[in-house]
């Protein structure tokens, strides 16, 4: 009986066209884990949950209206279908979790293996609340249970992320990245302000030393999400919200959670950019889509070590991702990116997998002319034993023009970020930051001439190439500063001395050989 | 549970205890269950509250226990009440086994009245694939047991397809079955307190979702024949709705009237449907 199931099932295979084979899927749907936790969340924090619901439809309208309307004006995303989710259905969200098979009505049928992955680690993000929110369970019972839901979670390897950081190379760097962005700035803000609110939850639930502390924790939280989307797209965040950065407590209790989530939400914005880059055919987008996840998936594509995710994530800036998830001020701050900006570390020392980062792209505090930011005229030691020979540094190859041109890039890189003094502040204040800039300084400025002999690496070299064309192009933009709300607070006066901190002179230069 | 299993009996006039307590029995029943889940009114099934299903299974490691399947019938002025408590389980993916008791009670009249297993029903319905551009295709077959006092007198083997559709403004299910074995001789449905076994049934359902608010209306068509001799084809339409009420249960209730034949009954249904898991079932510990 066997033989025969086996023979008429290979027949069936042989006699299907490919394209039916290739649209044959078998991925299931699996109940989560059962226990006295679940629903907790729900049942202790009815608003904030109620709100995750609604975050269902943005996701899931989203994919549906990219698929099925691709030629559609960009305002019926940006502006009905924005207006309808952010005036109606996140001011009075629905009361259940939605069935996203039946917003993304086709979508779902394009790449169901997607919509459950997603599905699953939407899963793990609910089950998470409800075991934090769970009054009954000491601190140890929640570790311990959060620890169990993810192994759980892991027992699905047709779905579960990689709990391996992912470099932003795989959400930014592929030929059809950024479109979705570039197109949806609006929607894409509010997308990342969902992702802001879900990883930033954690962190009044941990912080929280009783149900009170929690309760008002999560209040404050979820009125800051409120204020982020009251001026869209002024407070949205302007770059992928990364849990480190808005989630620092959680990341370090759940580390891997925290990874799963970032792959998580970064997988979300490809599936964006596929779906909405007319550069990848129709006939071709499912095919993108699983090669996509298949990448999440793994271990071993697109990795970095979750101490550069976590510096990735501090170079990013949380100003830039919407703010901190608690502790935060009235006002919001100042981010320091234009929005979409593409994230490129991959020049700094440590960063070698984070293409992008274009903070010269942009900072919106930061004016393109940068007083006292002159390299060149930095009181730069002239001792000739610190006077660095580049040529012989490793990877070097003398005076390479291209070498050059990368070294001038990298230059104007940093004398953007560090024209920018809530960059300056960051970088002074943590000091992995600060030995990095110094460490990038070193490789890049010669004393005397002010001019810069990158150490590029041959695989960072062109990223750094693609980072200095978007800020020539964007570079116009980032005189419009963005409007500060009413509560807000002046901005900062630029300091007199505008290198605090960062005395060059003082740095530690490689000996000349 | 399979369509063609329809249990027909007896009517009775009054809402009985007996039905009070098998409800009492159920919610016991689900009580010590504390691992409270999510079930899903998307994914509907036979009598809930439609007889033509979707091609979905119950998730992995997923319960699924319907607590008070009730179903009304008029025919010719008289009552008919049936109550089937059932619980699926996903026991494999895209599989879920399913095992049924529909309990009867049937007045006879003249203060007589009659009460009873109408047998063991258990079902096994695989789902073949996910619908993409392909529909959503799925094979299912059950055994009704001759357990019971008004059960069939033999085993009853049935076997199923089902497909689904789904297009933007609704969804489309398919559904065909045929029974095997030899046609009863005889079987009136008025004289036999015992359970009445289709021999095919095909029929299309429609649905369409509300997933703002959970909740999914349909109507269905579908033709049946007795499994006994000289039985007529009989056509049938229904309307149902189903609607999550929280993320643990769902409600369901339809209402439908048998478009040929002599009696031309009427008919509505109700049900309430609890999901849940054991942790000792779960991988991952």
């Amino acid at each position: 009986m066997k033989r025969v199931t086996s023979r008429v099932l290979l027949a069936i295979a042989v006699l299907l066209p490919s394209s039916a084979q290739a649209q044959w899927s078998t991925t299931y749907e699996q109940f989560y884990l059962p226990g006295a936790f679940n629903f907790e969340f729900r049942k202790n924090y009815p608003a904030a949950d109620r709100l995750f619901n609604a975050f269902d439809y943005g996701h899931a309208i989203l994919y549906e209206r990219l698929w099925t309307k691709p030629s559609a004006p960009a305002s019926d995303l940006e502006d009905k279908e924005f207006e309808f989710i952010t005036r109606h259905l996140l001011v009075n969200p629905p009361n259940l979790p939605l069935e996203e098979g039946a917003i993304e009505i086709a979508y779902v049928k394009l790449a169901p293996e997607a919509k459950m992955m997603f599905e699953w680690a939407h899963l793990l993000h609910r089950q998470i609340y409800d075991v934090l929110a769970d009054e009954r369970l000491s601190a140890t019972q929640k570790d311990a249970k959060v620890q169990e839901i993810i192994r759980y979670y892991k027992t699905r390897k047709d779905l579960a992320f990689s709990s391996v950081p992912k470099s932003m190379e795989l959400m930014e760097g592929q030929p059809y990245s950024l479109a979705f962005r570039k197109k949806y700035p609006k929607f894409n803000g509010l997308i990342w302000a969902y992702h802001w609110l879900q990883v930033g939850l954690y962190e009044p639930l941990i912080a929280g030393k009783n149900k009170d502390e929690r309760q008002s924790g999560v209040a404050a939280t979820v009125t800051r999400f409120r204020q982020m989307i009251e001026q869209p797209p002024t407070w949205m965040p302007r770059v992928m919200p990364m849990t480190p950065a808005v989630a620092p407590l959680f990341t370090a209790r759940y580390p891997e959670a925290a990874i799963i989530f970032d792959n998580l939400h970064s997988m979300h914005d490809v599936i964006s950019d596929i779906l909405a880059n007319p550069s990848v055919s129709r006939s071709q987008k499912r095919a993108e889509i699983l090669k996509a996840a298949s990448r999440y998936r793994d271990n071993t594509s697109f990795v970095m070590t979750p101490d550069e995710w976590r510096e990735m994530a501090t170079m990013m800036g949380v100003q830039n991702m919407g703010g901190p998830a608690r502790g935060f001020l009235a006002s919001f701050p100042t981010p320091t990116v234009e929005r979409g900006a593409v994230m490129s570390h991959a020049a700094m020392p440590g960063m070698a997998n984070m293409p992008g980062m274009q903070h010269g792209a942009a900072p919106a505090a930061a004016p393109g002319s940068m007083p006292g930011m002159d390299h060149s005229t930095m009181p730069m030691a002239t001792d000739s034993s610190k006077t660095m020979d580049h040529s012989s540094m490793p990877g070097m190859s003398g005076a390479s023009s291209n070498a050059v041109a990368a070294g001038n890039d990298m230059a104007a890189l940093h004398k953007r970020m560090m024209a920018d003094p809530v960059i300056r502040a960051r970088v002074n204040a943590d000091p992995v930051m600060r030995r990095m800039m110094q460490n990038a300084m070193n490789k890049t400025s010669t004393p005397t001439a002010g001019r810069t002999r990158a150490t590029t690496t041959k695989r960072a070299a062109p990223t750094t190439k693609r980072a200095s064309a978007t800020t020539k192009k964007v570079a116009p933009t980032t005189k419009k500063a963005a409007p500060k709300p009413a509560a807000a607070k002046p901005k900062p006066k630029p300091k007199v001395d505008p290198m605090a901190g960062m005395d060059h002179s003082k740095m530690d230069m490689p000996p000349k050989k | 549970m399979n369509p063609q299993i329809q249990y027909r009996n007896k009517s009775f006039v009054a809402w009985p205890r007996f039905v009070t307590r098998v409800l009492s029995t159920a919610i016991l029943f689900c009580a010590p269950v504390t691992a409270a889940a999510q079930t899903d009114y998307y994914n509907t099934d036979t009598g809930r509250p439609l007889t033509v299903e979707d091609a979905s299974a119950t998730e992995r490691y997923a319960f699924e226990l319907q607590l008070a399947p009730l179903r009304l019938e008029r025919s010719r002025g008289v009552y008919r009440w049936e109550v089937e408590p059932e619980i699926a389980y996903g026991i494999f993916p895209r599989t879920q086994l399913e095992i049924g008791f529909p309990l009867s009670y049937v007045d006879l009249g003249l203060g007589s009245s009659k009460s009873g297993l109408g047998g063991v029903g258990i079902a096994l319905l695989h789902n073949l694939n996910v619908e993409t551009s392909i529909p959503a295709l799925a094979i299912a077959g059950d055994v009704l047991l001759p357990v019971g006092s008004l059960a069939p007198d033999d085993a009853v083997f049935s076997a199923k397809g089902i497909a689904t559709r789904t297009f933007q403004w609704a969804r489309f299910h398919l559904n065909g079955q045929y029974s095997f074995g030899a046609d009863d001789v005889a079987a009136d449905a008025d004289d036999d307190a015992g359970s009445e076994v289709s021999r095919w049934l095909a029929g299309v359902a429609v649905d369409r979702t509300f997933p703002l608010r959970s909740m999914l209306i349909g109507a269905e068509v579908f033709a049946e024949k007795g499994r006994f001799t000289g039985a007529e084809t009989r056509w049938s339409a229904a309307f149902g709705v189903r609607r999550q009420l929280s993320p643990a249960f769902n409600v369901d209730a339809g209402i439908g009237k048998q478009l040929n034949g002599d009696d031309r009954s009427w008919f509505a249904t109700f049900g309430l449907a609890h999901a849940f898991a054991l942790r000792s079932l779960l991988p991952g510990r």
